[in-house]
């Protein structure tokens, strides 16, 4: 393991943490986006392909970041949580939750309406991949990506 | 710190530089992670009272001494205004 590695994620700036979980949680949606739009233009697949890879490639390093700054406490295989470790579990949790909701309320919203206007949804395995591939994603890596996110700046050592 | 809560001053910092103890060597009596004796002296994590407990024990102090929800007057302005006689 390499310790200097770890000591530079664990001491990342709540500042920069919550930039990495905002990339972490925009890249895939935005690649996603980028990806659909490309599609319909007559550029060549394997160049598409390769765009598509490289938008998704930060959202990958973002998420590995985030993931690795929460690794042990979210998942309570780190032998040594505190107090303070299980009160911030609680609260990535409380979070996670509260996030999730919002977005499953927004696309729900979003979808009704696109519906109600008249318009229909071809639901196929294209069409549901990003979605499944959001959900086997993020699902599990929120809370990681909340507690990155609420973990104030560590104390300097003294 | 969760929205809502109050913050509870401290005298942490003081006490453990007064007896020459790092966040370590407290955490290790304490059995709390290192970081966390950081957080609670910056005020950014209020220790339960079962934690409060233990370091107003193990600095043989009461309670009151160490924590408090108003902001901690200088120890050595609190020991004067107690016994003035003696510093006479």
């Amino acid at each position: 393991m390499n310790t200097t590695t770890t000591r530079g994620i664990e001491y990342l700036s709540q500042s920069r943490r919550r930039l990495l979980v905002a990339a972490a949680l925009a890249g895939y949606p935005v690649a996603v986006a980028v990806l659909a739009a490309l599609k319909h233009t007559g550029l060549n697949r394997w160049l598409i392909l390769a765009l598509y890879l490289l938008l998704l490639l930060p959202t990958v390093a973002t998420l590995a970041v985030s993931i690795r700054y929460a690794r042990g406490r979210i998942d309570g295989r780190c032998a040594r949580l505190d107090e303070r470790d299980l009160a911030l579990r609680q609260q990535a949790y409380a979070l996670s939750h509260r996030v999730l909701a919002a977005i499953l309320i927004a696309v729900t919203a979003v979808t009704e309406i696109y519906l109600t206007s008249g318009n229909t949804l071809q639901l196929d395995a294209s069409t549901f991949w990003p979605a499944t591939m959001w959900v086997i994603v993020y699902i599990p890596a929120l809370p990681s990506l909340m507690l990155a996110w609420i973990e104030a700046d560590q104390p300097a050592d003294a | 710190m969760p929205d809502g809560q109050r913050r509870v001053h401290n005298r942490l910092a003081v006490l453990r530089a007064e007896r020459g103890l790092s966040r370590k060597q407290l955490a290790d009596k304490l059995g709390i992670n290192y970081q966390t004796i950081g957080y609670i002296e910056r005020g950014d994590y209020n220790p339960s009272l079962e934690l409060a407990l233990t370091i107003a024990e193990l600095f043989r102090l009461p309670i009151e001494a160490i924590f408090s929800l108003k902001p901690m007057t200088p120890l050595s302005e609190e020991i004067f205004r107690e016994s003035p006689a003696e510093t006479r």
